[in-house]
């Protein structure tokens, strides 16, 4: 066995460890010398991506991988933690991997002027552990352990900037939010348990009734991973976490969030997978209708807001709508095979496309957000103005996350939104017609920014302010490139990287059959 | 696909991008002069030759191009020339001449939909850019219009792809689709109904899009001296002037395109060349007509409107007058299966 | 051959088409035409003279800081026309933590509407 199979084999646990072992490394690595920690960082998230990307190419030619920890003798049941990874895993786990990656090559200058580094970067380590852990599990105790783990990580990296009383108020906030949605997770958690004796998300899903306590499990999973996920109206914890923490944190606060959205999908088309045809229609419907209040109200509110970062926080829960409802049209249609095949899919697809578009786009304002206050030291847009003269990249980085996240073609955010609004609209004109009004909106909320901080007069008190270092602005340009590349060739990410992760979620079977291979049920 | 079709297409799109260009700058022009003769003989002056707009074009060529010193120069220059290049570029994708668009399979209605969006934030961002508070006015009311009209525009363009994929039409947002199934061939009376009111909407959403009076705040002269356009002068002021006109025949075209399709030649029984020509007269006074009632009419008969009452007037009566269109195109469908004339008849007893 | 033909492929959604690179491909032939035509104008001001100083009826010009209009005054005639809508928007978001807990209850309530089990 070659060194590279060898490395496929045991990715899944690899991904998860390296970041975890890296994370109690790090304060050591710290003693010799902060370039060394940041090099070490670096270089140990790079490994990571490099292993979602070798596992992902592998996943989405076809096979699902599964990892075993504990007993390999399936017939024992209950000592063993199970890590399975199907197209939609992969797909997640390489969106984690590339705003983790773009975050710590931008912590370099970001974050070096404060103190306490060595915390930060174990926080972030730790951050990418369960991020990933939650992406890959296959075990649903084993997810909300890694849920905590993402919630503290995230919590104690939210309140990084201590010395600004409302961080510390945004990041109490966020831990009262994901405890209490952790402590759903784990009651439903148990009433799967009590009723099944298996936490493992495939057993469960194969024997799973669709009786009055699943019904209430269902519910409280739902429920609880929509509010870690920003979904209206339970999106206010997400502004205050988001533009309270430093840029470089909020990116990848993107991609724990996204885990969470991930988690709800998860939870929908596989572990009620067997029973998906009592639940889609009331569930799916639901699911739409919260996206259509997700895009509405989070523009609403993105367009009155002062402030740059909790503006582009609006729009994300924003963006966030547009997911649920690409993904929530295709649970609503499963069903009901033929419109399925007609529209289900293609929604599918420009759904979890847009996961992707979404957190590029809103990563890379967020990076831009953090680069004006890293040059003027100000968040507030009425207290910018000017700064394309000094700042001449990173207006041009603003221009494409502009562009990208209103769906302006030639960027990716118009190839997800076109699969969005050309599917929705045969389940019911309205909602296509809400999907454009938000996107048109969105555009006016950037315009808005572009012109308080970038255009307008040269202000004297901006005479000093320089373009930001250029680590900074080579991870924007990661991101930007990405995003450009993305919209210009759309049909190519559609066809190598979306579809086996929407097949993942429709073939729910399959997930399982890598379990218990006699599994009969499904399609 | 070998190299021969691959170069055919390239050529194909090249000479396609010059044709349109020249097209559309010169069509531009002379729509934009005959509107303003026929505004001048609706309030009783005689006005400018129809040549006017060619000659307003070169005297803004020949006068100086000032960038003041508020303004970011690069973006100042440059959104001017993005804003008519996109303009011009929509005409590819929309059916010139009863002809099927020229790009038929390579962009839709959305697509359409989007490159509208270029030119008005071309405008928008020059203004911003221009960093004088009366551009900065213009601009913020140009951007809120544009919020305004596009909820009703969005309305208006999903219920037609709604209708036809519902008469089992495929690729509905496809331009050469939607006129080769023109919507009206289909309709039952309350649907008939329906797309009169959205075709009324459309043309109320026209003037907005286009930046003419009485949704013209953005440029308001009285009030903020020509609004986001007050900077720009010489060349640049040259290249929105010519966008403007692009972007009449463009939204007049659409018109057309969703809601006239037809073509004279098959009435008449002609072929070739003879219909060719006689399909082109006749597109270019449907375009015409369009902007007869929709820019000078509109613009003739009533006053500025101030920007909260432009909001106003687009998100509550357009949008509900296209809702009740939409509506009434849905109940159609529904009337037309249920109670439709052969199952009218069979309750009657006639079959 | 195969790589290059699949980068030019339309992207179809089953009811529309969009291909970037030709409209990009059009864009710059547009682009360049409308370039040279514009070359044709007159590109000549004259700097640090009156010329350029902003536009202002006569009034004069006051501190930059003034000149610039800020983020929160954009869009003054939308926010007044909904203004009911952004008053309600601004009235949910209190920022206060047992409310953000109120409407989780609001939502697994009408969940478990939906779901039938109440």
């Amino acid at each position: 066995m070659s060194f590279i199979d060898f490395l496929l084999q045991h990715s899944p646990a690899l991904i998860v460890a390296i970041p975890l072992l890296g994370a109690f490394l790090t304060p050591l690595i710290s003693k010799i010398n902060n370039r060394v920690r940041n090099v070490f960082v670096i270089l140990i998230i790079l490994i990571t991506t490099i292993l979602v990307m070798l596992l992902a190419s592998d996943v989405f030619s076809g096979n699902i991988h599964t990892y075993v920890f504990g007993s390999q003798d399936l017939t024992v049941p209950l000592v063993r933690i199970l890590f399975e990874v199907d197209a939609m895993s992969a797909f997640m786990a390489i969106i984690g991997s590339i705003l983790l990656l773009v975050s710590v090559i931008y912590s370099w200058s970001f974050i070096d002027e404060n103190s306490g580094l060595d915390k930060y970067y174990t926080l972030v380590l730790l951050l990418a552990a369960g991020m990933f852990g939650m992406m890959l599990t296959g075990d649903m105790f084993n997810f909300f352990v890694f849920l905590e783990i993402t919630s503290i990580a995230s919590c104690a990296l939210i309140a990084f900037w201590t010395n600004k009383g409302k961080a510390v108020e945004a990041a109490f906030k966020y831990i009262v939010i994901s405890s209490l949605a952790a402590l759903f997770i784990l009651f439903s958690i148990a009433l799967l348990y009590g009723q099944y004796n298996a936490l493992n998300i495939a057993v469960l899903g194969s024997v799973i009734q669709f009786s009055y306590l699943d019904k209430i499990a269902l519910v409280l999973l739902i429920a609880a991973l929509a509010m870690k996920a920003g979904i209206v109206p339970m999106h206010m914890w997400l502004p205050d976490a988001y533009g309270r923490a430093p840029a470089s944190v909020t990116i990848i606060l993107i991609g724990a969030t996204q885990a969470s959205l991930y988690g709800v999908f998860r939870v929908c088309f596989t572990l009620y997978g067997n029973t998906i045809n009592l639940s889609s229609a009331s569930i799916g419907w639901i699911i739409v209708l919260l996206g259509l209040i997700t895009m509405l109200i989070g523009v609403a509110m993105a367009l009155i807001q002062s402030d740059f970062k909790r503006l582009i926080a609006f729009s994300a829960v924003a963006e966030i709508g547009f997911i649920f409802l690409g993904i929530g049209t295709g649970l609503t249609l499963f069903a009901n095979n033929q419109m399925f095949g007609l529209i289900g899919t293609t929604a599918m697809s420009g759904g979890i496309f847009h996961i992707i578009n979404d957190s590029l786009d809103v990563g890379l304002l967020f990076l831009v957000a953090g680069a004006v206050y890293y040059a003027t030291k100000e968040t507030s847009l009425d207290k910018m103005g000017g700064l394309a003269r000094h700042m001449k990249y990173t207006t041009i980085f603003f221009i494409i996350g502009l562009l990208a996240i209103s769906g302006i073609p030639p960027m990716n955010g118009f190839a997800s939104k076109l699969l969005i609004y050309e599917s929705t609209f045969q389940l019911n004109p309205i909602l296509s017609i809400v999907a454009i009004l938000s996107s048109i909106m969105l555009l006016a909320v950037f315009v808005k920014v572009f012109h308080s901080a970038f255009l307008g007069p040269a202000l004297p008190k901006f005479n000093g302010v320089k373009e930001v270092p250029k680590t900074m602005l080579f991870a924007m340009g990661i991101i930007a490139s990405i995003i450009i590349i993305f919209g210009l060739f759309p049909d190519l990410v559609i066809n190598n990287i979306v579809d086996p992760a929407v097949n993942a979620l429709i073939n729910y079977s399959d997930y399982i059959r890598e379990v218990i291979p006699t599994f009969t049920g499904g399609f | 696909m070998d190299l021969a079709v691959v170069s055919q297409a390239a050529l194909i799109t090249i000479i396609g991008a010059i044709g349109v260009t020249i097209f559309g700058l010169i069509f531009g022009l002379f729509y934009k002069g005959v509107d303003r003769k026929l505004s001048a003989h609706m309030q009783g002056r005689i006005g400018p030759p129809l040549k006017q707009p060619f000659l307003d074009v070169i005297k803004l060529f020949t006068k100086e191009n000032i960038v003041p010193e508020n303004a970011i120069s690069w973006v100042f220059n440059f959104v001017p020339l993005i804003g008519l290049v996109a303009t011009i570029s929509i005409i590819l994708y929309l059916p010139i001449a009863g002809f099927d668009p020229l790009l038929y399979n390579k962009g839709d209605l959305i697509l359409i939909l989007y490159l509208l969006i270029i030119p008005s934030l071309s405008m928008v961002i020059g203004g911003f850019s221009s960093g004088s508070p009366y551009a900065t006015i213009g601009a913020q009311r140009e951007m809120a219009t544009m919020i305004a009209y596009e909820f009703p525009l969005a309305i208006i363009i999903i219920s037609i792809a709604w209708k036809l994929s519902i008469d089992g039409v495929s690729n509905v947002f496809s331009l050469s689709s939607i006129i080769a199934a023109p919507i009206w061939s289909t309709v039952g009376p309350l649907g008939f109904i329906g797309f009169i009111i959205l075709l009324l909407s459309l043309i109320i959403v026209t003037p907005a899009e286009l930046s003419k009076i009485p949704f013209d705040s953005p440029e308001a002269e009285t009030e903020i001296a020509g609004g986001l356009l007050v900077e720009y002068s010489g060349r640049n002021l040259a290249m929105f002037y010519l966008t403007d006109g692009v972007k009449t025949i463009v939204m007049a075209s659409l018109i057309v395109a969703l809601f006239f399709p037809y073509n004279l030649s098959p009435l008449l029984g002609l072929e070739s060349y003879l219909a060719f020509s006689v399909d082109i007269i006749f597109y270019l006074i449907k375009i015409l007509l369009v902007i007869l009632f929709s820019v000078t009419l509109i613009r003739v008969a009533i006053a500025r409107l101030k920007i909260d009452q432009i909001v106003y007037t687009y998100w509550v009566p357009i949008t509900l007058l296209s809702l009740v269109g939409l509506i009434c195109i849905m109940w159609d469908q529904t009337i037309m299966t249920n109670f439709g004339l052969e199952p009218l008849f069979k309750m009657i007893g006639l079959i | 051959m195969a790589i290059f033909e699949s980068l030019l492929n339309t992207f179809e959604t089953g009811s529309g088409f969009w291909n970037p690179i030709v409209w990009l491909v059009t864009i710059l032939i547009i682009f360049l035409i409308i370039y040279i035509l514009r070359g044709f104008g007159n590109k000549n001001y004259k700097i640090n003279t009156e010329q350029v100083k902003p536009f202002l009826s006569g009034n004069p010009e006051y501190d930059k800081e003034k000149m610039h209009i800020k983020g929160s005054n954009i869009y003054w005639g939308f926010t007044e026309s909904l203004k009911w809508i952004f008053d309600n928007l601004n009235k949910m978001h209190t920022g206060n933590t047992s409310d953000y807990i109120l409407w989780f209850v609001v939502i697994i309530s009408i969940l478990f509407l939906v779901v039938g089990l109440i």
